[in-house]
This record gives structure tokens, C-alpha cells and sequence, in this order.
């Protein structure tokens, strides 16, 4: 049998131990401490880096991976170094909830930013609104329209009703002109994009009191655009407004020149004119288009920092074998980053419902220009310029880094020249 | 009894799925495990009319993605709950299966399969020009945010997969051990024999494709809430007709156990592959696995495991 004292003391034994560890673990606890705090802030994405949008995926990717470099050299965001942990989405929304939960729950990023286009940021859009998290959205077409979130920021300038606002420029432009077109033809592939731009027009033309002449969509498979080019021709409207992806631009551009298309204003919604593959492909055929762009290397948009940024993209554009120009997506995917890092340092903190508020309710200085958001996470105000390609000669490339060949004619604000009108006049 | 046992383990996995949603908590899990279960599906409901009948669908995503749509407008009228699209979307893929059964089956080999793959075709030029569901543009539609006994809806989507692939293989399972089983495997053998020792093929292929239909349409109803933006291009992805008929050619398309094995592997390979190695890899890793399946294992795991079980014993 034990003695009462010897039981006695082995119990306090084992008290001093259990105080000794809890001072031991409170000693530690500033070093742990120290040591969570050393490590980066890590942002979190999916990305087309395969699939239909790799070509603008993979840029915007490059972009982002600038913008933690920059921030590195400088010493992180509160003090901390910055990580990117990106998965590929294969451009297929079906792989968007699996990534985006795996770098939530597996990863434990402390911020998660959208990947590039539409498709692939609405999938994201319900996980990131059950968590409350804030969502910077990369090139999406009004994604929180039917969602309302309060915590989506996105970054292109496509205002805050984005569909209606895309052409608002071009008709505005046509509107000015004398005598004033009044005949339209609308056309665009059967697609996403071109639909939302296409239904965008549809009102512009009902507000400029202008006539539908020719309204048509074609498969965004079709490989001979003269028969589409024959039947506008056809019905000669003064304006041609075209919402078309990278692949079917081209084939309008070339089938309008094949078939001798000349309405007074042509272009408005064609994606792919901005890259340098297609602007070298087909050179002065460019001349007179009238087309939507955000950014281009002319003097009225010359922001702190773009420059630089473009310099540094455009040597490792080079090696990567992406857009050399870099002029389209690459700068708004630094933006979009840049825009929360700047709400990180502000708030001095990685809670999201602080960084959220701060997005709402500030400007940020970015390499694309001011940044303000409206209610709805768009732009507060449209910024979708309208530029119009004049005298490309050839097809090299160097001459589209340069000024006066993108000319910007919408908005005034950022005008760098006058449109040569009609669209014929500034034919090859 | 083995039919007892089948049953038994059919049950043991929907309790274990229910089981499941009680203790893991990180949402990651379910996704994956969502889309791995949906691929039992197609690659079971695929395997009734390609591999117990012989003849090759590659149309799976017309089927699948009439099976999404249909909960899309049924969402959009009327807000049904799941278990209503489930059934809907069943029912109008599998009157398709039906209908394109009575319009195709005089064809065959190359000549059905072409004919599947122009379905699928027609079927979404027909949604990208209907613009109730969206059209080309595409639809948002929006998750329940709370559903009953379960902590997230994702979950919830998790447990309907789990009960919707049981379901799936049990058709399977039961189609195999049957006279109609044996009758389909009679067409796949040699369609004019079977003919002539009066088993009814017309009848037959009509039931095999419209199980196929009805089960590659119950698979997609769900897809809607599931990736929460519907649109043709990703609704009629060639990768649902690719993987549902890699994943039975390589588990083996003789019995049920094929496609649940092809979908468990190469599902789950496909789901690491896009979180580790680089997912381009992804359908070279389906294109190589199907080739070596192809030459080296033509009945796929099942058929080699039998064929070096045999040898041993032999």
C-alpha cells in the first residue's frame, strides 16, 4: 500500500511539470508567433494556362508573377513576401469549384483572385460569396449581375453596365459625323461575348435612332466569312458593327477586303485586334478599323509605372513565346493584383471584410490609371476606349509599340487624335 | 446470396457516403469526389449500350448536357428542387436515347457512332440559339444557400452523386445477371445470329439506349448547381464523351465492375493531375493510358486480372 505522502508529493510532481510545460509553450509562443508571421501572403488562382484562352491566360499569369517580384524587391506586403499558388483551369469551368476549394481549404491561400474571362469566373463566384472573401475579377462580363456580391472588384474598364457601355463610344463617334450614318449592320459569333456585345449595340442603336439594316449571328466554327461579308455588303449599311473572338476578327477583316466592304464606320467589338499575332498578320489591312481597346501606347495614357511594366514583360515575353506586345490583358492582370496589395498595405491587415471595404471605397493608383469601383464591383465609369488603326504600313511589329498607330478617339478625356472618316479614306 | 451481397455493398456505400458528409469538412473533397462519381455514372450508363451491346455512343455529352438543361429551365420555371431535375432530366434524356434508338439503330459500327457524334452537334447549335436557357451567352444559376441535414449544399450534391452512381451501377449489375443482359450480349457477339435465335434485338438496343439516356441524363441534372454557370461549350465539353468511353475501355467494358474501376482511376489521376502536375497533361494521360489499354489489355483491367488469374490456374 502507497503512504498518503508519497502519493502527495508525486502528484505535485506532476503539477510542476504541467506548469513548467504551459511556461515553457508561453516562452515559445512570441517565436511561433514571429515565425507565422515570416511567412508570405499567399494569393491563390486558377488560370487558362491550357485550352481556348491559354494564349491570354498564360500573359496574365506572367503579369501577376511581375507584380509579386516587384513587390518582393520592395519587402512585401506587411513585411511579408508575397506567393502565388495557381492551378491551371484548362480553361474548362467544370475544373473552377474543385481548384478554387483545394487552394481554400487544402492550401489555405490567404487570398483568392479570379482567373481570366467570364466562364471561368462564375464557377469561383459561390464558393467565394459563402465564404465572405473578397474576389477581384479578371476580365469577366458582368459576372455579379445576377449575384449582387459585394466583395467582387473587377478589373476591366468596361463600366458599370458593361454590355451597354462596351459600344457606347463607337456609336457615339458614328452620331458625330456629317452627314450621319443612319443604317447598321450588326454581326457577331454565336458566343458568349458576342451576344452580351451584340444585345449592348442592339440598345445603342435604338438611343442614336439609327436603322437596323442587316442582325445576324454565325457558328463560332464558321471558316469562310464572304458569304457573311456578301450579305452585309448587300444590304450597304453606313455603320458595321462586329463582336467577334481572335479567330472569326481575322476572317471578317479579310473577307470585308476580298468582297470591297466599305461602310463609313466598320469595327466596334472585335477581339484579337488587340495582339500582336493578329495586328502583324494582317497590317494595313487594319487601316480605318474602328475598334474597342483599354490600353495603347499612345501619350494620353502614359500612367506611372506601365512603362517599366512593359518592359519588363515584353523581355520575358520573349523567352515565354506569349504576346510580345503585351498591351492587352497583361497590364489590368498587374492591376488587378496591384489594386489589393495596395488595399493590404493600406488596412495593414488580411482580414477580408476590411480589405473589401477599402476596395469599395477608395481610388488606386495603378500602371492602367485611377481605379474606382462601382456598386456593383464594375468600374464606376466606363473606360473602353475606341482607337482607330491609321497608317500601318507592313507588318512588323515594332511600329505598334510606338504612338500614332492605335490613335485613341473615345473618350475625350484620353483622345490622342482625330478619326479619318469614312472608313474608306483611311483604306490602303 | 450473391446477389444479397451485391446489394448489401451497394447499401454499405451510400451509408458510407452519408457517413462521410459527417466528418470531413473541407469542401475540396467533395468536389472532387463529385466529379469522380459523376464519371461512375456516364461511364456505367456508356458501358450498357457500348460495351454490353457493342455499339459506340460518342455522343455521351449531348445526353449529359439534355440532362443539365433540362434542370436549367426546370430552375428557371419553376425552381424545382434536385430530386425533381434528377428525374426530369432522366426522363427527357432517356426519351432521346429512346428516339435516336428508333431513328439510328439500323446503323452501325463507324456509321452509329458518326450519327451520335452528329447528335451532339445538333443538339447545342439548338442550345446556343435558344436563349431562355441562356443561349450563347450562358446562364448564372444560383445554389440554395442552406438544404436539410446537411452543413453545405456541395455536400448535399456530394451525397446525391454518391446515391445516383449506386443506382447506376445496381442498373448495371441487374442488366448484366438478366435475360436482357444476355440477350445484349447476343447483339454485341453477332447481331444476325441473335436474330435468328429469336431474341428481339430492336427491342433490346431500344432498352439499352434509352438506360443509357436516362442515366447519362440523371448524371448532368445536378451539373447546374454544381458549377453554378451553364453554357454550351462547357455543357457539351468533348471530355464527357471522351472519358465516358476511356474509363470503361480501360476498366473493361464485360461487366459493371469496368467502368467504375476506368472512372475511379482515371478520374482520380485526372483530379490529382490538375492540382499537381501540369493539366495539359491531363487528356494526353487519358490518350496514352487508352492506347496501351487498347493494345496491351483489350478487355481493360478486369479482362487482364482474369486473364492472369487464369494463367496461374491453368
Amino acid at each position: 500500500m502507497m503512504r498518503p505522502g508519497k502519493c502527495r508529493t508525486r502528484r505535485w510532481s506532476w503539477i510542476g511539470a504541467l506548469i513548467a510545460m504551459v511556461l515553457v509553450a508561453e516562452a515559445w509562443a512570441p517565436a511561433i508567433s514571429a515565425a507565422q508571421t515570416a511567412q508570405p501572403i499567399r494569393i491563390g488562382l486558377g488560370m487558362a494556362l491550357t485550352g481556348g484562352l491559354a494564349a491570354n491566360g498564360k500573359p496574365a499569369l506572367m503579369s501577376m508573377q511581375i507584380w509579386a517580384e516587384d513587390v518582393n524587391k520592395k519587402g512585401g506586403l506587411l513585411g511579408r513576401k508575397v506567393e502565388l499558388v495557381y492551378y491551371d483551369d484548362q480553361t474548362k469551368p467544370a475544373t473552377v469549384p474543385g481548384i478554387y476549394t483545394k487552394l481554400l481549404d487544402v492550401d489555405k491561400v490567404d487570398f483568392v483572385v479570379s482567373g481570366y474571362g467570364t466562364n471561368l469566373i462564375a464557377p469561383a463566384m459561390p464558393i467565394v460569396m459563402e465564404r465572405g472573401l473578397v474576389f477581384m475579377g479578371l476580365f469577366g462580363l458582368a459576372n455579379n449581375e445576377k449575384f449582387k456580391y459585394h466583395g467582387y472588384f473587377q478589373i476591366m474598364p468596361a463600366g458599370p453596365n458593361p454590355a451597354v457601355d462596351w459600344s457606347q463610344g463607337f456609336f457615339e463617334i458614328a452620331a458625330k459625323q456629317t452627314p450621319k450614318p443612319t443604317t447598321v449592320a450588326l454581326v457577331g459569333a454565336d458566343a458568349e461575348y458576342p451576344h452580351n456585345a451584340l444585345a449592348g449595340a442592339r440598345e445603342q442603336v435604338k438611343r442614336f435612332g439609327l436603322k437596323i439594316v442587316y442582325d445576324s449571328t454565325y457558328p463560332p466554327a464558321t471558316v469562310d466569312y464572304t458569304p457573311i461579308a456578301r450579305a452585309i455588303k448587300a444590304t450597304n449599311p453606313d455603320i458595321v458593327f462586329v463582336a467577334s473572338y481572335p479567330p472569326d476578327s481575322v476572317g471578317m477583316v479579310l473577307a470585308a477586303h476580298e468582297v470591297g466592304l466599305t461602310p463609313k464606320l466598320f469595327g466596334g467589338g472585335m477581339v484579337g485586334l488587340q495582339f500582336a499575332a493578329f495586328m502583324t498578320k494582317l497590317g494595313p489591312k487594319l487601316n480605318g478599323l474602328v475598334n474597342y481597346d483599354f490600353w495603347v501606347p499612345e501619350p494620353t495614357l502614359k500612367f506611372p509605372g506601365i512603362e517599366e511594366f512593359l518592359r519588363k514583360y515584353q523581355a520575358k515575353a520573349k523567352e515565354a513565346g506569349v504576346d510580345p506586345l503585351g498591351h492587352y490583358l497583361p497590364p489590368w492582370a498587374y492591376a488587378y493584383v496591384q489594386v489589393l496589395g495596395q488595399a493590404i498595405e493600406a488596412t495593414k491587415s488580411l482580414d477580408q471584410k476590411k480589405v473589401m471595404e477599402h476596395i469599395r471605397t477608395n481610388t488606386f493608383d495603378t500602371i492602367v490609371g485611377k481605379v474606382q469601383f462601382g456598386p456593383n464591383g464594375e468600374w464606376a465609369t466606363s473606360r473602353v476606349l475606341q482607337i482607330q488603326f491609321q497608317n500601318v504600313t507592313g507588318t512588323d511589329i515594332e511600329q505598334f509599340m510606338k504612338p500614332g498607330k492605335r490613335v485613341v478617339l473615345y473618350p475625350a478625356q484620353w483622345k490622342s487624335g482625330a478619326l479619318i472618316y469614312p472608313y474608306a479614306k483611311a483604306k490602303p | 446470396m450473391q446477389r444479397r451481397v451485391f446489394l448489401a455493398s451497394m447499401l454499405a456505400v451510400v451509408v458510407l457516403g452519408a457517413l462521410v458528409t459527417r466528418v470531413i469538412q473541407n469542401q475540396y473533397y467533395y468536389f472532387a469526389a463529385y466529379v469522380i462519381l459523376q464519371y461512375v455514372v456516364l461511364a456505367t450508363a456508356w458501358n450498357i449500350l457500348g460495351g454490353y451491346t457493342g455499339y459506340v455512343n460518342f455522343g455521351s455529352a449531348a445526353f449529359f448536357a439534355l440532362g443539365a438543361y433540362t434542370s436549367v429551365v426546370l430552375i428557371k420555371a419553376a425552381a424545382a428542387p434536385l430530386v425533381v431535375l434528377v428525374v426530369a432530366g432522366g426522363l427527357v434524356s432517356g426519351l432521346l436515347g429512346l428516339g435516336i434508338g428508333y431513328l439510328t439503330l439500323r446503323l452501325r459500327g463507324v456509321f452509329f457512332a458518326i450519327a451520335t457524334l452528329a447528335l451532339a452537334v445538333v443538339l447545342q447549335t439548338m442550345f446556343i440559339n435558344w436563349e431562355y436557357v441562356g443561349g450563347a451567352r450562358g446562364i448564372y444559376i444560383i445554389r440554395p444557400k442552406t438544404v436539410p441535414f446537411f452543413t453545405s449544399y456541395v455536400e448535399f450534391l456530394f451525397a446525391v452523386m454518391v446515391v445516383l452512381a449506386v443506382v447506376a451501377v445496381t442498373v448495371a449489375w441487374w442488366i448484366e445477371n438478366s435475360r436482357v443482359g444476355r440477350g445484349l450480349a447476343a447483339i454485341r457477339d453477332n447481331e444476325e445470329a441473335a436474330e435468328c435465335m429469336g431474341v428481339p434485338t430492336l427491342k433490346l438496343k431500344l432498352v439499352a439506349t434509352t438506360v443509357s439516356g436516362v442515366l447519362m441524363g440523371v448524371a448532368g441534372a445536378p451539373f447546374p448547381y454544381y458549377v453554378t454557370y451553364v453554357e454550351p461549350s462547357s455543357a457539351f465539353n468533348l471530355d464527357y464523351a471522351v472519358n465516358s468511353l476511356a474509363m470503361p475501355m480501360i476498366g473493361g467494358t464485360t461487366t459493371w465492375a469496368g467502368p467504375v474501376l476506368g472512372a475511379v482511376l482515371l478520374g482520380t489521376a485526372q483530379q490529382v493531375a490538375t492540382v499537381t502536375i501540369s493539366s495539359a497533361l491531363n487528356l494526353l494521360i487519358v490518350g496514352i493510358i487508352l492506347v496501351a489499354f487498347v493494345i496491351l489489355a483489350p478487355e481493360g483491367i478486369i479482362g487482364l486480372v482474369r486473364r492472369v488469374t487464369k494463367g496461374k490456374r491453368g
